[in-house]
C-alpha cells in the first residue's frame, strides 16, 4: 500500500486519531488539540484521505447549525498507524539500548 | 476602532471566495473549513483560521490550471461514471476570460493600436504588400484622405496625398489640382517631378517651377534628369559628356549659374506637419515618409558631377591658352555650386570641387595672392573633413541603435506573439463549440489539452500584449513629439526602428527576406498538407469502426 510521507505534524495528527480510533473528529477540534493552523492541517487531512487512510463526513448536530465535515481513520488508516508507532517505539527503544550501552 | 464582528466577516468572505475558485475534489474540505469557522472562538482567530484555510484552497486551484488533469471530479453517481470529462473549471474560464479581456483592453488605447498595426509590417513582404517605409504605399486611410481632400478642397491635404500617391498619373492630377487651387504651393510640381522623374507634365511645370523661385537650380536638374531618362529609354546614352545634348548643357549651365538649390525639404515638413496635426495621421510610416523621398532628382548627383567634370577639364584647356580669368570663371563656378548642395550630395562631387579648389589656389599663387590661396586650401581641407563626417554618419547610420533594433526585434516578436495566441484561442473555441454543438459555456468540456492551451494562449496574448505596449511606447512619444512640436532629434532613431521592424523576423537586413518568404510558405503547405493527410486518416479510422461487425 502506497502511504504518505509522514511528517512530525502528520504524526501529532495521528496520535489524536488513534486515541479514539472509532469516533468522528472535528477539523477545528483536531487543531486545537494539535496545535496546528488551518492551513498545516488541512493539507495533512486532504493528504491521509486521498491514500484512503481517512475518511470524512458530513453530521447535522443541530437545528440550525450548519452541518460539520467530521473525520475517522479508516481500517487501513489504523493499521498503518498502530505498525507506525509499532516501529516508531521499537526503534526507541534499540535507541536507549544502544545509549545506554546495551543494558535494556 | 474596527468593530469586533469584522474580522468575523472578513473571514467569512475570504474563505467563501477561496470554496469558489476551488477545484472540485477540494470542494468538500473547502466547505467543511467554512463550518468549522463558526465553531472558531475568537473573530482574529477566525480570521487566522480562514485565512490558513483559503491559502490551501488557493494552491488547489492554481495548482488545477496548472496540472489540469491532476485534479478531476470526483465521481459520486453512476450517470457521472460515463462522463469523459467535467464541464470548464471556473478557474480557468476566470482566467482565460480576463486574460482576454485585459488583451482587448489594450485596444481601446490608441497608441497600442499603432504598436498592433506597427509590428503588422514585417508581413508586408510575405504577403506581397509593398513596403511601407521606402516606397509609396496605398493604404486605406490615404485613400479616405485623398477623398476627402477631393471633398474639401483641401490644397494642402491634396499636396499631402499627391506626394505619397502610388500611382503617377493620379499623384501628377492631385499635385495639378492642389497648385491650382494654391499658387504658393508649386513647389510641389518639383517634389512630384523628382519622384517620377519623367512625364509630359514636367515640359510644363519646369517654366512654373522657375518663374516660382527663378534663382532655385532644382528645375534645371529636373530638366536634366527627363533628358536622360528619355535617353535611357531611348537607348542612346552618350559615352562622352562632350556628347550630350545641347538641351542638357544648358540645363546643367543654368543650374551652375544658379544662386541657390532648394529641395523644398523645410516647406514639405512644414505641411507634413500642418496635416498630421489638423487631420489626426497617427499613421508613423506616413509621419515619415518624409524622410525616405529623394531631395534631388536620382540623376541629378550624377549630372552635376558629369558637368563639374566638364567645367574642370574646360577650366585646364583655357589655362593652357593662357586664359587665366576664363580659368577661374569655370573653377569659380564648380565651387560654387559645391556650397549650394547638402553635405550628403557635395560629397560625390568631392573630388572635382577639391580640383577646383587646387585649380583655384595655383592661380591665386600665380597672381602672387598668397591669402587667397591659403583660403581655397582651407577650403578643400575643410571638405576632406566633411566627407570623413559624412561617412562616419552613414556608417552609424547603417549600423541603427542597438536599442531600436532590439526594440524592433520585441515588437515583431510580441506582435507574431499575438497573432499566434488570438489563433490558437480561435481555434479552442471553434474546437470546444463544434464538439458541443453549443455556444453555451455549461455545455463546453475541453479536454485537459484544450484547457492547456487555452490558458497558455490567454497569459501569452496578455504578456504579448503588455510587451508591444512598453516597446513601442518610447517611439510613439517620439512621433508625437515630432508632429506636435517639429523636435526632429528623435527622427533618426524612429526611422532606424521602423526601418527595422519591417524586417520579417529569422532575416539578417533586407538580404534574407525572398529566403523567408519561400520558407514561410512552404511551411505553410506542408503543415496543409499534414492537416489533410490527419483528416483523411481520421475519417477512414472512423469509418472503419462504423462498418465493423459488432
Amino acid at each position: 500500500m502506497k502511504t504518505p510521507r509522514l511528517s512530525p505534524q502528520t504524526l501529532r495528527v495521528l496520535e489524536r486519531f488513534v486515541e479514539h480510533p472509532t469516533s468522528w473528529r472535528y477539523g477545528y477540534e483536531l487543531s486545537r488539540e494539535t496545535g496546528l493552523k488551518s492551513g498545516t492541517l488541512y493539507p495533512i487531512l486532504m493528504r491521509l484521505a486521498k491514500f484512503s487512510l481517512l475518511e470524512t463526513k458530513w453530521v447535522t448536530t443541530e437545528d440550525g447549525v450548519p452541518p460539520r465535515h467530521t473525520y475517522r481513520l479508516t481500517p487501513n488508516g489504523v493499521e498503518l498507524v498502530r505498525a507506525t508507532f509499532a516501529a516508531e517505539r521499537s526503534a526507541l527503544k534499540t535507541r536507549r539500548v544502544a545509549f545506554s550501552g546495551g543494558r535494556a | 476602532m474596527i468593530p469586533a464582528s469584522v474580522p468575523r466577516s472578513v473571514a467569512n468572505a475570504i474563505l467563501r471566495f477561496a470554496v469558489w475558485i476551488a477545484p472540485h475534489d477540494t470542494l468538500d474540505w473547502g466547505r467543511g473549513m467554512l463550518s468549522e469557522l463558526n465553531h472558531v472562538e475568537g473573530n482574529w482567530s477566525a480570521l487566522i483560521w480562514s485565512i490558513g484555510g483559503a491559502g490551501v484552497l488557493a494552491k488547489h486551484a492554481i495548482l488545477a490550471i496548472i496540472l489540469p488533469g491532476s485534479h478531476r471530479r470526483t465521481v459520486s453517481t453512476p450517470s457521472k461514471l460515463f462522463e469523459k470529462e467535467g464541464p470548464m473549471r471556473k478557474p480557468a474560464l476566470a482566467v482565460i476570460a480576463s486574460c482576454v479581456v485585459a488583451s482587448l483592453l489594450f485596444f481601446i488605447a490608441p497608441v497600442f493600436r499603432q504598436a498592433f498595426q506597427v509590428s503588422l509590417a514585417q508581413w508586408h513582404d510575405v504577403f506581397h504588400v509593398q513596403r511601407a517605409l521606402g516606397y509609396l504605399r496605398a493604404d486605406p486611410e490615404l485613400n479616405k484622405l485623398a477623398k476627402q481632400a477631393e471633398q474639401d478642397h483641401d490644397p494642402e491635404l491634396l499636396a499631402f496625398v499627391a506626394m505619397r500617391e502610388p500611382n503617377q498619373s493620379e499623384s501628377v492630377r492631385l499635385a495639378d489640382e492642389a497648385v491650382g487651387l494654391d499658387p504658393n504651393l508649386t513647389w510641389l510640381y518639383a517634389t512630384v517631378a523628382v519622384h517620377w522623374s519623367s512625364f509630359p507634365e514636367v515640359d510644363r511645370w519646369v517654366p512654373a517651377l522657375q518663374k516660382f523661385d527663378p534663382q532655385n537650380a532644382l528645375p534645371y536638374l529636373i530638366t536634366a534628369e527627363k533628358i536622360d531618362v528619355d535617353q535611357v529609354l531611348r537607348e542612346s546614352v552618350p559615352h562622352r559628356v562632350e556628347d550630350e545634348p545641347a538641351a542638357w548643357k544648358d540645363a546643367m549651365a543654368g543650374a551652375f549659374r544658379s544662386s541657390k538649390l532648394d529641395d523644398y525639404l523645410d516647406r514639405r515638413k512644414e505641411l507634413n506637419r500642418s496635416v498630421l496635426l489638423h487631420y489626426r495621421v497617427d499613421d508613423p510610416f506616413q509621419a515619415l515618409a518624409d524622410e525616405c523621398w529623394y531631395r534631388l532628382p536620382s540623376y541629378g548627383v550624377s549630372d552635376s558631377s558629369k558637368y563639374a567634370r566638364l567645367l574642370v577639364d574646360s577650366g585646364n584647356s583655357l589655362e593652357g591658352r593662357g586664359d587665366h580669368k576664363g580659368a577661374a570663371e569655370k573653377y569659380l563656378a564648380v565651387a560654387r555650386f559645391g556650397q549650394l548642395m547638402e553635405p550628403t550630395d557635395r560629397f560625390f562631387l568631392s573630388g572635382e570641387i577639391k580640383d577646383a579648389y587646387r585649380q583655384l589656389g595655383t592661380l591665386a599663387e600665380r597672381n602672387g595672392n598668397n591669402t587667397d590661396a591659403a583660403f581655397y586650401g582651407s577650403l578643400s581641407a575643410l571638405l576632406d573633413r566633411a566627407a570623413e563626417k559624412q561617412l562616419a554618419s552613414w556608417r552609424s547610420l547603417s549600423r541603427g541603435s542597438t536599442i531600436s533594433r532590439w526594440n524592433a526585434l520585441l515588437v515583431r516578436l510580441s506582435g507574431l506573439a499575438l497573432l499566434f495566441c488570438s489563433a490558437l484561442l480561435f481555434v479552442c473555441a471553434v474546437g470546444l463549440m463544434a464538439r458541443g454543438r453549443s455556444i453555451r459555456l455549461s455545455s463546453i468540456r475541453p479536454s485537459l489539452i484544450t484547457l492547456a492551451v487555452g490558458i497558455g494562449s490567454a497569459i501569452g496574448l496578455l504578456l504579448a500584449s503588455v510587451v508591444l505596449l512598453a516597446s513601442y511606447l518610447p517611439y510613439s512619444e517620439l512621433l508625437q513629439s515630432f508632429i506636435s512640436t517639429g523636435d526632429e532629434s528623435g527622427i533618426p532613431e524612429l526611422s532606424n526602428f521602423l526601418g527595422n521592424v519591417q524586417v520579417p523576423l529569422g532575416t539578417v537586413g533586407f538580404l534574407g527576406v525572398s529566403n523567408v518568404v519561400f520558407y514561410f510558405w512552404f511551411a505553410i503547405t506542408i503543415l496543409c498538407v499534414l492537416a489533410l493527410l490527419i483528416a483523411v486518416v481520421r475519417h477512414m479510422q472512423t469509418r472503419a469502426r462504423t462498418t465493423a461487425p459488432a
